[in-house]
């Protein structure tokens, strides 16, 4: 029972990741390799302020949400004016580089060694402790993922975000500042994943740098793609597809080395097969232009 | 010390242009950031292991054929995956979402087969090498340099004069056009990934035998050599190799001079500060023209 | 209002715009004509802020608009249309005109996501783009997607979403160029309709006759330069401007 609550947590992180992706890839058409970045920066802010600074669950998760947007902008200040190439580029060195602080800043990270004894989360008085209280939080979380994309995506900023991702340079002749949305979209979806990260410290208390690189990021990539960039459900069917995934090859009684290895193999060719026969992904949205 | 650092230098960027102007001939042609680049290179890498330490070939032999796998490989992939996708209409982001769909098996196909620790492709004895003015070059890091240069230049002449380079001109300047003369992009892009992908392969091989074999070392190598593509300016392979030695040099320097942690947010800032100043790099284009 | 002096712009070695200066009056209809070549939608780019110039300046009234952003210039009242239709394809077409209204509140974050008073704001832009698809005679196609109209139809889309920008000055490129004769006339309509309204047209037309038709002004230009400005009948009436025209 408590193996199936820790996948369902594990669900909730990783749709609150993919709902967040979407909103730049899906609902933009901007490819981030940087996502994971975002998710470690969450994971490990509010690590840190819980671990030396003592500070309560919120506060942490505040403080890597902000610390997340803020950082953004180093990333989409220079690079979203020009071509979405460099945007890709972009993303994919600042990836690089997050990992390597995490991994070589041993004064402040422990590097390799990781931040072990993350407390478990106390919200206003409210113990999350058992495997139940968690799986709430998450859905939680995810839930608030959801409701914020979805709160964008049927506005009239949404409707920006859509007409850049179809035709930027219409909607600039249509008096749109482009820039700043794409801006906007990617420090919110930043901000996004800093929270899943830090629900995921709080929740197996100990980090390292290793669960945030860049297959990280493809790996929410894949979510996305394959439940349907631009959909509605489509990245939370992603997401739960690609969970079950290494379970299912459990059952097929493969040593754990090998079997995060095959993982990764089964989605990269998922990645490739869609891409060939259906970009939509399974919910069929955004075929990623003509 | 300082001499050190330059020759150093000199040995990283030399890898480094190879790599770059690998990722440059196929961005060229094929117009999408073909992130599977950086799993070719370390396939390359790889290839040769296995040939030399598992199967026991002579190195002479052994070299030629890992370069030409590593080619084959490359062009396999424009093949099977995304010439069908151009001829589909594919935009260049599904281009590129391929591209990582490949990048991922090949790099962990590459550690099943070899599992996660570093391999060395060192003899057992370390040559002594040369000494220069207080800084010491060993012998493989002189022929990275001298083996750059060479491919270089010869890739250089090769584009410029060869009927095939000027075809491959032809295509990157303007596709549409080049189809109007007869052209056939498709056949010129194959190559491109072949001549590409046997570059990357070649400098991996160099690096192999410098620093030994690590799976991880195609990130930071795709890293590198695209960042110095586009401070170089994307299409020159003069600007390639300048991007690579100033890359290179920060590096470094960079080592020398900063903590650990923002050795590698070097090359980042790099590129950040070209993006910032000057995207169309030092001496070519910026990645595409106009969006009018 | 809008005008421009000591354009200069070249590419590749080629001169597209050499030292072009051009005055326009607050409202009006002028045709700008040339062969293939001529720095006709160049100029347009460069106006409209997609493009810079090597040099000269453009201002619009009083206030220097050479280096503005793309979008700016089009906030400042300034909408334009493109040789190879822009348009969003893949949404319904109210929503295309939708998107360029100015001045929307729910375009923010915190309102998206707050949503107080949005309704009412979305509600105004609706009906003011269901008018204007009314004026153009889409009205019927509003809930349609927009890559299911006519090329016609796509066009006078087009013009229904740069009026809803509130611009005063459209500037046109190619308006009926590849449409069928009654939708030209129905265009034309429409843009004769505008310049009573007090606007200023400016399109970048091939066909004589249209402009004859409804142009009281015609700018000829040629190799980047500005050749001949004047009324359709003197224009046109003059020998050399028809044979470099046709040549």
């Amino acid at each position: 029972m408590d193996y199936v609550l820790h996948i369902a947590v594990l669900i909730g992180i990783y749709t609150t990741l993919s709902v967040s992706l979407d909103l730049l890839v899906g609902h933009t058409g901007l490819l981030s390799l940087a996502h994971a970045a975002f998710y470690g920066l969450g994971a490990y802010t509010s690590a840190l302020f819980a671990v030396q600074l003592g500070a309560p669950f919120p506060v942490g998760v505040l403080a890597g949400m902000v610390m997340a947007a803020l950082v953004s902008l180093i990333v989409s200040l220079p690079s979203l004016r020009l071509h979405e190439d460099y945007f890709v580029i972009a993303t994919f060195g600042f990836q690089m580089i997050i990992f390597s602080i995490f991994n070589n800043w041993i004064e402040l990270s422990r590097g390799p060694l990781g931040i072990p004894g993350i407390p478990q989360p106390v919200i206003l008085g409210w113990a999350v402790q058992s495997h139940f209280e968690f799986v709430f939080l998450s859905t939680l979380l995810a839930s608030f993922a959801f409701l914020v994309v979805g709160l964008i995506t049927t506005s009239p900023f949404g409707r920006v975000l859509r007409a850049i991702r179809e035709d930027e340079v219409f909607a600039q002749a249509m008096g749109k500042n482009t820039v700043r949305f794409k801006i906007t979209a990617f420090a919110v979806s930043a901000m996004l994943a800093a929270s899943a990260g830090s629900l995921y410290a709080h929740y197996v208390t100990y980090i390292d740098p290793t669960s945030f690189t860049v297959m990280e990021s493809i790996l929410v990539i894949s979510m996305v793609i394959i439940g349907g960039a631009g959909s509605l459900w489509g990245p939370m069917v992603g997401a739960i597809v690609l969970v079950m995934l290494p379970e299912a090859l459990r059952f097929l009684g493969l040593p754990s080395s090998i079997a995060a290895n095959l993982r990764q193999i089964v989605y990269g060719v998922l990645l490739v097969v869609m891409m060939m026969i259906r970009p939509g992904g399974l919910m069929g949205r955004y075929g990623f232009g003509r | 010390m300082l001499v050190q650092i330059l020759l150093n230098t000199l040995v990283s960027a030399a890898a480094g242009v190879l790599v770059a102007v690998g990722f440059t001939v196929i961005y060229s042609t094929a117009r999408f950031f073909n992130f599977a680049h950086g799993a070719i290179f370390t396939a390359g890498a790889y290839i040769l292991y296995a040939l030399i330490a598992i199967c026991e070939w002579p190195t002479w032999v052994a070299i030629p054929v890992a370069v030409t796998a590593a080619a084959l490989l490359g062009m396999g992939l424009d093949l099977g995956i995304y010439r069908p996708l151009r001829r589909k209409g594919a935009s260049e982001l599904v281009l590129l979402i391929a591209s990582l769909g490949a990048f991922v098996v090949i790099q962990n196909v590459i550690v099943l087969l070899f599992g996660d620790g570093t391999k060395t492709l060192r003899a057992a004895d370390p040559t002594e090498g040369l000494y220069i003015l207080g800084g010491r070059i060993t012998p493989i890091q002189g022929l990275t340099v001298i083996g750059s240069v060479v491919l270089c230049i010869a890739t250089w002449l090769v584009l410029r004069f060869s009927r095939t380079g000027r075809t491959m001109r032809a295509v990157a300047n303007d596709a549409e056009l080049a189809k109007c003369v007869g052209i056939e992009s498709d056949r010129v892009i194959l190559v491109s990934f072949g001549a590409g992908s046997a570059l990357a392969a070649v400098a991996a091989i160099l690096i192999g035998y410098d620093t030994d074999l690590s799976p991880a070392m195609g990130f930071s190598g795709l890293l590198s050599g695209v960042v110095a593509a586009i401070i170089g300016g994307v299409g020159s392979i003069p600007g390639a190799a300048l991007g690579a030695l100033l890359v290179s040099t920060a590096q470094n320097f960079g080592v020398w001079m900063l903590p650990s942690q923002w050795q590698d947010a070097i090359v980042f800032v790099i590129l950040i500060l070209f993006l910032l100043l000057r995207p169309q790099g030092m001496l070519g284009t910026p990645l595409k023209k106009a969006v009018v | 209002m809008l005008r421009c002096e000591g354009l200069t712009k070249s590419f590749d070695g080629v001169q597209a715009l050499v030292n072009v200066h051009l005055h326009f009056p607050e409202s009006g209809i002028a045709a700008i004509i040339g062969p293939n070549g001529a720095g006709k939608t160049t100029l347009l780019h460069v106006l409209t802020g997609f493009l810079r110039s090597d040099a000269g300046r453009c201002f619009l009234g009083e206030r220097e608009i050479t280096r503005l952003a793309s979008h700016r210039i089009a906030r400042l009242g300034v909408a334009r249309t493109f040789q190879d239709l822009r348009l969003i394809l893949q949404v319904p077409v109210l929503e295309n005109v939708l998107l360029a209204r100015p001045e929307q509140q729910g375009e923010r974050l915190l309102p998206a996501l707050l949503r107080f008073g949005l309704r009412a704001e979305e509600e105004e832009n609706r009906e003011e783009a269901l008018r204007l698809l009314r004026f153009v005679g889409l009205e019927a196609k509003a809930y349609e997607l927009a890559g299911t109209l006519s090329y016609g139809q796509q066009k006078l889309l087009t013009l229904a979403c740069c009026l809803a920008t509130g611009a005063k000055i459209l500037l046109l490129d190619e308006p009926v160029a590849g449409v069928h004769p009654e939708m030209v006339m129905h265009i034309l309509g429409l843009l004769r309709q505008l310049w009573q309204a007090g606007k200023l047209v400016v399109f970048i037309e091939h066909d004589l006759a249209v402009v004859r038709e409804v142009a009281e002004r015609v700018i000829v230009m040629d190799e980047g330069k500005i050749i001949a400005e004047g009324p359709p009948h003197e224009i046109l009436e003059q020998p050399e401007i028809i044979e470099a025209y046709l040549a």
